[in-house]
Parts: C-alpha cells; sequence; structure tokens
C-alpha cells in the first residue's frame, strides 16, 4: 500500500469488517481483522467513528451493519424468489447470510451475486436421511433453475438473429445426415433434475399457491425467445438428442446415441422425432446448420 | 471562471429509468425530458434490459449513474469496470457519466453499499488522483455526487461542502448536488444544509438529485421510496437560484409507483422554480430568509428500512 493512503486504507478495513461482521458491529469491533487495523474495544469507538446529537457511534455504524445484509438478501430474494418461498423468509435469510461469508461479492454488479448459491446450498447440505431426493435436493435444484432464469434472462440470445426453420432442417437429405451438425442457441439451457421444480417457480412467480412436489426425474430445456426466458419439460429421450446435438454431435450420431441408450419403442419414432424438431425449431433451439 | 454547469447542457426535467416502468415508457412514449440510468444494470446486459435501453437512448437524451465505481476505496481501479463504461457512454451518447464521492468496499469486495469517506487532506489527494484517471479513460464528462451518509469519522478535518468543493476544483470534475441527501446527511450529522449548498462550487452543478427518504426518529434513511419533502424543494429553489439551473432528476427505487406518479413527482420541480422566480422578482428574499428550513415532518418509521441502492434487474419467465 502507498504511504499517502495508509489511513484511509486502514479505515478501510475496519469499517469493511465491522459492518459486514455477520454478529454485528460490536462482534465487529473485537474481531482480529479489525484489531488488525484498529485494536480498539467497544467503548473506545468515538476515537474512530463520531456521535451524532440523536445517536451513538456504535448505533450508527449500526444503519451500515442492517443494510449490508438486509440489502444483500433483498436482492438475492429477487433472484430466488422461489428458494425463498419454500424455505421461508427467515431460514433463506440465514442461508443467504451463511453464503455471503463464503462467497462476499468481489463484482461490480449484483447480476453476479447470486452465481454461486445453487453451489454453496449443496456444499452445506445437510446428510441424506433417506433413499432417493430429498428436501435439500429440492432447494438445491430450485435454486439452480432460479439461478439459470437470471442468466438466460440478461445473457447472450438470438433475438437479431435469423435462426434455423423447419424447412431447412427438411432440406438436409438423410444421406448428409451423418455430417450434419446443428448449432444450437447461445441461450439454450438443458437441465436434469430429480423434481419438477419449473413448476413450483412458475406458481411462486404467478403469486399462486406453491406446492412443494413429489419427486419425479424432470427433463428441461429453457431458451429466451423475445426477450422472455421460456421452459420446455421433454422426454427423456428428446432431452439426450438435444444434448448431443448441443455438444456437437452429427445428427445420426445424436440420434444413435440416444437410442442405444435408451430403450426406444421404434415404431412411430419417425413422427415422434420429426415432432420434436418441428417444435425445436420453433422455440428457436437451433441458430444454423453445418454440413461437413 | 468556468461557465455555468461547465458548459453542459440544460437536460430538463428527468426521471430515473427502472424495469417495472419499461412497458409503459415503450407504449406511451411519455413526455420526458431525459433518462439517468444506472450503469451496472446495462453494460453486461445481452438481454431486454440493453434491448429495452438501446429504444429508449434513440428518443431521449441519457444520462449514466453508476454505484459501483468506488473513487475513494484503496483497492486499485478496475479499468475492465472503466472501460466497459466507457462502452456503455459511448453506444447511448451518454451526456455524462457520473457516480458517487464514496468507496464501495475494499481487499477485492464490493459491499454494494455508498460508504462514507473521512474528510481529510490524504482521503482527497487520494480521489483526485483517481478522479484525473477516470476522467482520461472515460473521455466524456465525468460528475461526482454527494451521498448519504449515516456516520463521520473522527479524522475528519473538514466540512463535506469544502471536501467536495476542493475535490471538484482540484480534479476538474462536475457536481451532481442531490439535495435530499444534502438533507439527510445533515440531519444525521447535525449540519447546516443551506450552508452546504450556498458553499459549493455553483458553475460546477450539472445535475441535481431529488428523492424521498425515510424518517426513523434518530435519523433519516434514503431510501428512495417516496414524495419529495418540502425542506427538501426549498434546498432545490435556493440552488436553482445559486446554479441559474440544474438538469433535475427524481430517483425513486423502493415502493415504485406507476410511472405518471414518479414522472409528476419532478414536474413539481417547475412550480417550485417558478414560485422562486416571482419571489426574486417581487423583491423578497429568497427561501431560506422567509422560511428557514426545519426538519421533515413526515411519520417516523420504526421497522427497518434499507437505504439505496439495490438495484436489482429480475429475470422475465414465461
Ligand atoms: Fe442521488
Amino acid at each position: 500500500m502507498n504511504e499517502p493512503v495508509h489511513q484511509l486504507d486502514r479505515l478501510q478495513r475496519w469499517m469493511q469488517s465491522v459492518i459486514t461482521h455477520p454478529e454485528g458491529v460490536s462482534a465487529g469491533i473485537e474481531s482480529e481483522t479489525a484489531r488488525e487495523q484498529f485494536d480498539i474495544d467497544v467503548d473506545e469507538i468515538e476515537t474512530v467513528i463520531s456521535r451524532s446529537k440523536a445517536l451513538n457511534s456504535i448505533e450508527r455504524l449500526h444503519v451500515y451493519g442492517n443494510a449490508y445484509y438486509a440489502r444483500l438478501i433483498e436482492c438475492m430474494a429477487g433472484e430466488f424468489p422461489a428458494t425463498q418461498t419454500a424455505l421461508g423468509e427467515e431460514a433463506f435469510g440465514g442461508f443467504v447470510m451463511g453464503y455471503l461469508q463464503v462467497s462476499p461479492s468481489t463484482s461490480y454488479t449484483l447480476g453476479d451475486l447470486g452465481r454461486k448459491f445453487p453451489d454453496y446450498l449443496a456444499e452445506s447440505r445437510p446428510p441424506r436421511e433417506i433413499q432417493g431426493p430429498d428436501w435439500a435436493d429440492f432447494l438445491i435444484e430450485l435454486a439452480t433453475l432460479e439461478l439459470a432464469y437470471s442468466e438466460v434472462f440478461d445473457g447472450p440470445g438470438e433475438e437479431q438473429m435469423e435462426l434455423l426453420r423447419a424447412d431447412d432442417l427438411l432440406a438436409i437429405s438423410p444421406d448428409k445426415w451423418g455430417d450434419s451438425r446443428l448449432r444450437t442457441a447461445a441461450s439454450l439451457r438443458l437441465l436434469r433434475f430429480q423434481f419438477p421444480v419449473q413448476e413450483y417457480a412458475a406458481a411462486v412467480r404467478q403469486g399462486n399457491e406453491a406446492i412443494v412436489p413429489q419427486p419425479y426425474d424432470t427433463w428441461l430445456a429453457i431458451n429466451r425467445r423475445d426477450y422472455i426466458v421460456r421452459r420446455r419439460p421433454l422426454p427423456e429421450l428428446a432431452f439426450v438428442i438435444l444434448e448431443q446435438l448441443q455438444q456437437g454431435a452429427p445428427l445420426t450420431d445424436a440420434i444413435e446415441t440416444a437410442v442405444a441408450d435408451h430403450n426406444v419403442d421404434m415404431t412411430g419414432f419417425a413422427d415422434r422425432l420429426r415432432e420434436w424438431f418441428g417444435s425445436w425449431t420453433r422455440d428457436g433451439y437451433f441458430v444454423d446448420v453445418e454440413i461437413d | 471562471m468556468p461557465a455555468p454547469r461547465l458548459g453542459h447542457p440544460l437536460l430538463g426535467m428527468g426521471v430515473g429509468l427502472r424495469s417495472v416502468h419499461y412497458p409503459h415508457i415503450l407504449a406511451h412514449q411519455p413526455e420526458v425530458d431525459w433518462f439517468e440510468i444506472i450503469s451496472e444494470n446495462y453494460m453486461d446486459s445481452r438481454g431486454r434490459p440493453r434491448y429495452v435501453l438501446d429504444q429508449i437512448a434513440e428518443r431521449y437524451p441519457i444520462v449514466m449513474h453508476g454505484v459501483s465505481l468506488s473513487i475513494g476505496s484503496t483497492d486499485p481501479l478496475n479499468h475492465e469496470y472503466l472501460h466497459k463504461l466507457k462502452a456503455l457512454a459511448g453506444s447511448v451518447n451518454a451526456h455524462w457519466v457520473s457516480d458517487h464521492v464514496c468507496w464501495t468496499g475494499v481487499a477485492g469486495r464490493n459491499t454494494h453499499d455508498l460508504l462514507p469517506v473521512p474528510l481529510t487532506e490524504e482521503t482527497l489527494k487520494h480521489m483526485v488522483e483517481r478522479i484525473r484517471i477516470v476522467q482520461d479513460v472515460l473521455e466524456r464528462p465525468f460528475v461526482l455526487e454527494n451521498p448519504s451518509s449515516y456516520v463521520t469519522f473522527a479524522c475528519s478535518e473538514m466540512p463535506e461542502w469544502e471536501f467536495i468543493s476542493r475535490m471538484a476544483e482540484e480534479a476538474d470534475c462536475g457536481l451532481l448536488l442531490d439535495v435530499n441527501n444534502v438533507y439527510v446527511s445533515s440531519v444525521n450529522h447535525d449540519f447546516d444544509p443551506v450552508e452546504y449548498v450556498e458553499n459549493v462550487p455553483h458553475e460546477r452543478i450539472v445535475q441535481c438529485h431529488l428523492a424521498g427518504h425515510t424518517n426513523c426518529g434518530t435519523h433519516l434513511i434514503d431510501t428512495h421510496d417516496g414524495h419529495v419533502i418540502d425542506p427538501v424543494w426549498e434546498l432545490y429553489r435556493r440552488a436553482h437560484q445559486l446554479t441559474g439551473g440544474m438538469s433535475t432528476l427524481l430517483e425513486w427505487d423502493a415502493r415504485i409507483p406507476e410511472f405518471p406518479v414518479v414522472h409528476a413527482e419532478v414536474l413539481k420541480a417547475k412550480q417550485h422554480i417558478a414560485d422562486e422566480l416571482e419571489r426574486v422578482a417581487k423583491g423578497r428574499n429568497s427561501s431560506r430568509d422567509d422560511s428557514p428550513i426545519t426538519s421533515g415532518d413526515a411519520a417516523i418509521v420504526t421497522e427497518p428500512v434499507v437505504p439505496h441502492p439495490a438495484v436489482l434487474v429480475t429475470a422475465e419467465v414465461e
């Protein structure tokens, strides 16, 4: 640190550790990180922070201490409304406080604040007590979905692009399928869940009563069209085909890989494929096709 | 002596652009003189916020207002951030770029709060150097706002008005005078808000902010959640008289009402200006002398409130 701003630097480091202390500003003043800068007790606070006519120095610092957590909890609730509903306001606030200890914001934008929240929930989950998906899995999946929603909402999209149409697909002759790769939209996210979390999230966002669903395997495609986030639950087979395509597999390989992994009833399979690709092109999942 | 407003245009009465008002603005194209945007909500956006902004910028003058520059921090300036700020300013043709006289974090962290700086010679020198760097990078008019604050430091060596006056003069930057913040801080720190408004360099004030706040009884909190109260309008009239006019903007960030309510609030400024002119024309003294500024008469709020800023754009899902 430059000598000229030595005092300013000490004061900022001290104040930041005081107002962000999870147990409040008095605990913050007594903390080791604060004492590294100013080794003072709570009753010596006026050597650093002046009092006003109406409030003492600790009460004044409280304004910043309370605001730090309240503001960031409010922002997280804005980004994760369904996770907050599922947990309840108080427990959600507790989780966010825990999260901020591990991942305090280091970004200029609040848009990055929740990026690691699903990972935090996964890392701090309690041990499993039942076989199969449990309450913690539900919360982690819900937070994962809500993070995907905000990333897709403000991330790259295809609104200003010409997208692949069903006719373009039909124009590829079947003998070229082995060499054709579909480039999927940048906004497209494919997410596997053990709960139909999108239904719970939709109920919360629409202001309806949200009931925690029974677990069942859910395959979800999320993308953005006309600047609004869209979601579509898919059959597993369709999901796997799309996933293969997104990873760059040629059309034939994508379908063959998916079929090989699943017991597929081949009757009417060609019709189902046509239907899927039709809806995927309508939904804007593909940008273009490259033929080797 | 610099020209009034440092020569920058008088934009009129503007409103802070908030995402809840996008549909109204796009559908009705209201007769607003200009919009101020929160820079951080748009500089990385590749979705609807940026798409809407581009349409609004085609029709209305835009000014950029940031909350994360952290000009007073001892951390190094974030040049990636500065270059994104510059790029956004170029693409929406921002008349000027503003931020706050504050720091937002240290040691790599962002508290997302506008934290006060100690008012010392050391801080002044540090900030002046950084403002010069920011101006060199941005190559666009740069303006700093006085924030609301809730603590003062024992080591402070001068009043805030003196600090920001010297800062603006030594760094040769503009000022955004938030008269609500002057009022909030004057109550919290027991100083005279009129002395503040009368002593800052008026020719450097290019913009003014108006907003509502919350009265907590022992102190005020800058919540941007309501109407502008009379003592703040009085400061506004005084500032208008001293500066010869400032681009005026209303901030409303919590419990945001319908757009016409927000717009109507800033248009009240025109009446206040007219009243002030009439008073001067009739040879009476300025507002200060015939009605001394008293503390606000707003109801006292006891439940916890969150000070500005917490402006997050949330996803729209089908
Ligand atoms: Fe302001």
